[in-house]
């Protein structure tokens, strides 16, 4: 055999077996990802679990009790960058994607249950934004809606948005979707109960919601709030 | 991102990988070694170098005297300086060296490199032909490193070393980075017999092929590649010798590297049409099966990969506005604070093999320097190499495909 014949057979060979393990590299960070993503959600699920147990069982909870819960929101934020940065990489029909997302919607709504019990034992006025998107093509504005979302988070922190894939297949967000009636105009966004559909940009979104609740994000957060 | 966008990146770093390591495994081939280790030989053959010259009145003397300074018998060396119709002042220059014995000044009417050079062989009888450049700089010990890989009877041609003449702005230093990186190419290439070409900077040939494949024609005004293939096809083989060095004059604006690179793709193109029966030709060896489509490869590389870039680029410029249009304008270009984050490092395949293809690509440049022996002097030209031309590149490439589709033909300067 020719040299270079022989370096031909033996460099796609190399590259083969290169290419090989740079898909294999890649899905191994990808496990450790997925990994870190279900450590998270199961650390969110026994917290919640555990501040509603303490609800069911002590109803004088206390609302300073409560406060050392709040960090929850946060743990909240941080699994949703996270699963939006997996769900880029390995494509939104990944299975386990698929899987943690339904996880991770129904960890927002038991949030969003509690907060809501919260609010009413400790006198407590927050906004909630529920937040209704598809990755399907058939929402050409959830992309931008997304953006407005993150920058009305950003700017008020005590905002409580919770994002919800529409198509999910989950009986909770179902139930969530009939009970506050939501058709299937996306992007669609719930502010305090009130179903709206032609929000595109942060400025109508704004003078929805009560402005006066809300501090810019260079005021106390919600920590304070509760107090 | 776009799955046939990856689909496409994917294909063509798998061939673009798979090309390089094929070039680290021939560079460690005994072929190539011995090639890189050759002496110069005791024996000095007669050689003529022809300088064709048109209007090169701001380089011409240099070259002239780095032949003067070549360490070889000067009873053994003619220097044939051809005008060819110049119209600035390099006749008078070459006229002033009309006093030493071994230089031949020839002036004729302008009618293209390929008939100075002609005009060159004819006039002289040596037993090989230099061709230099008369904007190029010969090193002293390169006629002599040159010849010594003159080791076989099929060997018609030999290619040197080159590299930029003195860089200093950042595009010389790009360029000699290229340079560097082709110094490598070149020396693994000539070891399977897979050289394309032979440049005009300097390439000497035996006489012999030009008694049996006649001399040079206008091929495109590319006419180093038209011989090499011409040679190629004739089964005359074409060596390079690493240590050779030779010094070119660099293109010192990005017009003016396109105009020149807009040339030489449109030439390879043409002649690679000329000669396509060569393509995928078992016959041909290395160069058939290997070096020509991959060449092919390469340049239809650059075009989808730019447009499919373009393209998502474009898209993502008219996400950005669309988000911009929707936010207040401090919040789309306020700095987010930066927290190290492992989960967010950009690990995908993708990265990992663009990471391992740049190293192997390093490596390829630190080869080219040590085995020519240059003072590398590449600077930030090492950094913005690959940005620099992955966005040039695509210009003179889609520039010079548009000429051959079209038919159009551009004047030299």
């Amino acid at each position: 055999m020719k040299p270079y014949f022989r370096n031909i057979l033996l460099a796609f060979i190399i590259a083969t077996l290169l290419f090989g393990t740079g898909f294999w590299l890649s899905n191994q960070i990808n496990d450790l990802r997925l990994a870190e993503l279900r450590n998270i959600q199961d650390r969110i699920g026994t917290d919640i679990l555990s501040l509603e147990t303490q609800f069911d069982l002590l109803e004088s909870l206390s609302c300073q009790n409560i406060r050392e819960n709040s960090v929850l929101s946060s743990e909240l934020n941080t699994l949703a960058s996270r699963l939006a940065y997996t769900e880029n990489a390995l494509g939104s029909q990944n299975e386990e994607v698929k899987a943690l997302k339904r996880q991770y919607s129904l960890l927002e709504i038991k949030d969003y249950l509690l907060m809501q019990k919260v609010s009413g034992k400790c006198g407590l006025k927050p906004v909630f934004v529920l937040y209704f998107y598809s990755n399907e093509g058939d929402c050409n504005k959830c992309e931008t809606a997304g953006h407005v979302l993150t920058y009305l988070r950003e700017t008020y922190p005590q905002l409580r948005v919770y994002s919800f894939d529409y198509h999910l297949d989950i009986g909770a967000l179902k139930t969530l979707i009939t009970v506050n009636k939501i058709e299937p105009r996306l992007p669609a966004f719930v502010i305090n109960g009130t179903v709206h559909y032609d929000l595109d940009d942060a400025e109508s979104i704004e003078k929805i919601l009560p402005l006066d609740k809300l501090a810019t994000s260079s005021a106390p957060s919600i920590e304070k709030e509760l107090l | 991102m776009n799955s046939t966008f990856e689909v496409v990146i994917y294909i063509f770093l798998f061939f673009g990988l798979f090309f390089e390591i094929f070039l680290l495994l021939t560079f460690f081939e005994p072929e190539a070694k011995q090639r890189r280790m050759k002496k110069p030989n005791k024996h000095f053959p007669t050689v003529a170098a022809i300088v064709p010259c048109y209007n090169e009145e701001e380089t011409i003397a240099k070259t002239v005297e780095s032949l003067v300074a070549l360490e070889y018998p000067q009873d053994k060396l003619t220097i044939v300086l051809v005008d060819d119709g110049s119209t600035d002042r390099t006749g008078r220059i070459i006229d002033s060296y009309g006093s030493f014995p071994h230089i031949k000044i020839i002036h004729k009417e302008n009618g293209g490199k390929h008939t100075a050079l002609n005009a060159g062989i004819r006039a002289t009888e040596t037993e090989f032909v230099a061709i230099l450049d008369a904007d190029s700089f010969v090193s002293r010990d390169a006629l002599k490193e040159i010849m010594a890989h003159f080791d076989h009877e099929r060997v018609g041609a030999v290619i040197a070393a080159f590299s930029i003449w003195n860089p200093r702005s950042l595009l010389e230093k790009l360029q000699q980075t290229e340079y560097l990186l082709a110094i490598a190419f070149r020396h693994v290439l000539s070891a399977v017999n897979g050289l394309s070409v032979t440049p005009g900077p300097l390439s000497i040939f035996r006489r012999q092929v030009f008694e049996e494949l006649g001399t040079f024609v206008p091929a495109h005004d590319s006419e180093d590649m038209e011989m090499a293939l011409r040679m190629q096809k004739a089964k005359w083989h074409i060596a390079n010798a690493p240590h050779a060095r030779v010094y070119t004059k660099a293109p010192e604006s990005i017009a003016k590297l396109i105009r020149q690179r807009t040339r030489w793709m449109t030439g390879y193109m043409r002649n690679g049409f000329d000669y396509r029966e060569m393509y995928g030709n078992p016959h041909y060896g290395a160069l058939g099966m290997l070096v020509l489509p991959f060449s092919t490869f390469a340049i239809l590389g650059t075009i989808v990969i730019f447009t499919l870039t373009v393209a998502q680029t474009g898209k993502w410029l008219w996400n950005f506005f669309q988000n911009a249009l929707v936010v207040p304008l401090s919040f789309t270009f306020h700095v987010p604070s930066f927290n190290f984050d492992w989960f967010f490092l950009p690990l995908n395949t993708m990265i990992l093999l663009g990471i391992l293809a740049i190293g192997i690509l390093c490596i390829r440049l630190c080869a080219g320097a040590l085995l020519s022996n240059t003072k590398p002097s590449v600077g930030m030209g090492v950094v913005w190499y690959l940005p620099f031309y992955g966005i040039v590149a695509p210009i003179w490439t889609i520039r010079a495909l548009r000429d051959v589709v079209f038919g159009i033909r551009r004047s030299w300067r």
